[in-house]
């Protein structure tokens, strides 16, 4: 069992780089008071525009610029409706993924450019960013300056950042964006690193998966690091088990991380306490 | 009626955003709207698809209208619709009635895990009942996998159910539980008093508790008669639709019933009319798929498009 796991180690570290992105995105606007469970729409539509960008101009670099476009479009419907309108979060939330999951698939059935060939990624420059470069910098915006402090205010009790005379809606705009930012990489990394192109519904529920991290790691950066790490090492080892034919049954062991997660959402192995003013408009 | 006349304008915008988003990549719009048309109702077989489909967006549309109206966001509708298939699959051999009781059960206490959690420890539902879809689809991929698996051991599939759903003119019995479940919910919101504590506590919890109600009961039978309403959705596609279990059992079915309520505006019986349009897209959307390999992903983002512009229309209309 023990060598599975060490050798699930290096394929579980690339493989969950678009996870662990995206949770890193989710975090910063939950901790803002939005939960954003169009998450994995966002994602699917990035993997999609990522792979258009970078088939048409054959450019990879030009392709993680679509990703990025592609989530920030998402980003901005979602402000535009649950921001601006102040609709329900959760209504927003699953319209959004009907809407990529359908808009997608309509998308790739109609567009040439998906059969064009995916240019190739030698170097891995996400690697870093996801595992360390990301959480650092987050960390610091987070609990190092006065955005990230009036952020989590945002989060926890927006009224006091009223009294102060800011923008509510600004900061959580800010957040969005930021996620956009961070989601889109992960989309475009999933279609042009982790395969070559897009496919439907790609994305096979990462972006809830990322949501439940967030919870998992309760709402910290180093619980997302811890949390992703587990999950994609559950995810990795799927693989090796099913290689090695041992007789366990992988489809259990891929509901573990769920029911882990439902059990610290009940406080069994500890206090757990979600910002405040999660999914108030 | 002005509720009503929303509703009708959010569809018929979202009809014709399709027909729109076809001329954009090169259709003409009219074709696409008349394969939509005649492939959910302009035949006899047509529209036996589009009942067919809009049995389960009517079960799975009613969990959500319970639940909402109560003020709990159960997201869980997937993985309810999943444990009553399972349920349903097992109970099977002991006849149709056994077995979509069985499957109401499974679905009520599959919802009841996340009431319970949030009810104890304070764990919000709308991520509870998500994780528990997950950990359902994994459920369901075991068991068609292992415990489960048909015994000639060649797909990862169930063996077929051991009890069917009687069949009327090309549609099974199950489109009449359907509308017999949202006469019930009907009658249970608005004609007896249990309905009245329902809506009481989705409309205003705090005020609620000051009348002398025990909202957290409250919301914990709401969670349980919303799962039920799923889980039977799940069986009655089982015993009248797939017959088998697969990994891909629950197709969507439950988020799509988040569609279905809102724009029957968590009314139950308009619930059938809102199913019915529902079903009527995901049929002509398989036909534009078949006749003008157009993507029958269209119809999910019909779903979209319908929700999303609800809000628009109801924010323009809370604003004057």
């Amino acid at each position: 069992m023990f060598d599975l796991v060490v050798d699930s180690v290096p394929l579980a570290i690339v493989a969950s780089i678009p996870l662990l992105l995206a949770v890193e995105g989710e975090l910063i606007v939950q901790r803002g008071g939005i939960i954003n469970l169009g998450i994995e729409g966002m994602m699917l539509t990035a993997a999609m525009t990522a792979a258009f960008a970078a088939q048409t101009t054959h450019n990879l670099a030009i392709g993680f610029v679509g990703g990025v476009a592609g989530a920030a479009m998402i980003a901005a419907l979602f402000g535009l409706f649950a921001i601006v309108l102040r609709a329900d979060q959760i209504v927003t939330g699953t319209a959004i993924n009907l809407l990529a999951l359908g808009g997608t698939s309509f998308v790739y059935h109609e567009t040439q450019a998906f059969q064009q060939p995916v240019p190739q990624l030698r170097t891995d420059p996400l690697l870093p960013l996801a595992w360390i470069v990301a959480p650092i910098i987050l960390g610091v915006i987070l609990w190092n300056s006065s955005f990230g402090l009036r952020l989590r205010a945002c989060g926890e009790h927006p009224e006091a950042l009223l009294a102060t005379g800011r923008s509510v809606r600004m900061h959580r705009w800010a957040a969005l964006m930021i996620e956009g930012l961070l989601v889109g990489l992960a989309g475009a990394y999933l279609s042009l690193a982790l395969s070559s192109g897009f496919a439907e519904n790609m994305t096979a529920g990462r972006g809830f998966i990322a949501l439940s991290i967030v919870i998992f790691g309760r709402w910290k950066l180093k619980g997302a690091l811890l949390g992703t790490a587990i999950f994609g090492l559950a995810a990795a080892m799927q693989y090796a088990l099913q290689a090695a034919n041992r007789g366990i049954p992988f489809h259990l062991l891929l509901a573990v991380p769920y029911v882990v997660t439902l059990l610290i959402l009940c406080g069994v192995a500890g206090r757990v306490r979600a910002p405040e003013a999660l999914a108030k408009p | 009626m002005r509720r009503f006349g929303v509703a009708v304008l959010a569809a018929a915008s979202a009809v014709l955003l399709l027909a729109f988003s076809g001329a954009l990549f090169g259709h003409s719009p009219w074709s696409l709207l008349s394969i939509l048309g005649s492939g959910s109702v302009g035949s006899r077989f047509a529209l036996a698809g589009t009942l067919l489909k809009a049995v389960p967006l009517l079960l799975t549309g009613l969990s959500v209208v319970i639940a909402f109206r109560a003020g709990v966001w159960n997201i869980g509708g997937e993985g309810q619709f999943i444990v009553g298939g399972l349920a349903a699959l097992v109970a099977s051999r002991w006849g149709v009635v056994a077995s979509l009781a069985a499957a109401m059960l499974a679905g009520a206490a599959w919802a009841s895990i996340a009431s319970a959690m949030r009810l104890w420890r304070n764990a919000p539902e709308v991520l509870t009942t998500i994780l528990l879809n997950f950990t359902a689809i994994h459920l369901l991929g075991w068991s068609v996998n292992g415990p489960l698996r048909e015994h000639a051991a060649q797909y990862p599939q169930t063996d077929p159910a051991g009890a069917a759903l009687p069949v009327l003119g090309g549609v099974h019995a199950g489109i009449v539980l359907a509308v017999a479940a949202s006469v019930f919910a009907w009658w249970l919101l608005y004609r007896t008093a249990e309905g009245l504590r329902l809506r009481a506590t989705g409309f205003n919890p705090n005020a609620a508790r000051w009348a002398g109600i025990r909202v957290g009961a409250q919301l914990a039978r709401a969670m349980a008669i919303s799962g039920a309403a799923a889980g039977l959705a799940g069986g009655v596609e089982l015993l009248g639709v797939t017959h088998r279990l697969f990994e891909r059992f629950a197709a969507g079915y439950g988020y799509s019933g988040i569609a279905v309520a809102l724009l029957a505006q968590l009314h139950p019986l308009a619930t059938i009319a809102s199913a019915l349009f529902f079903g009527a897209l995901v049929t002509g959307a398989g036909e534009l798929q078949r006749a003008a390999n157009i993507s029958a992903g269209l119809a999910t983002f019909g779903q979209a498009v319908v929700i999303l512009t609800l809000i628009v229309f109801e924010n323009v209309r809370s604003r004057r």
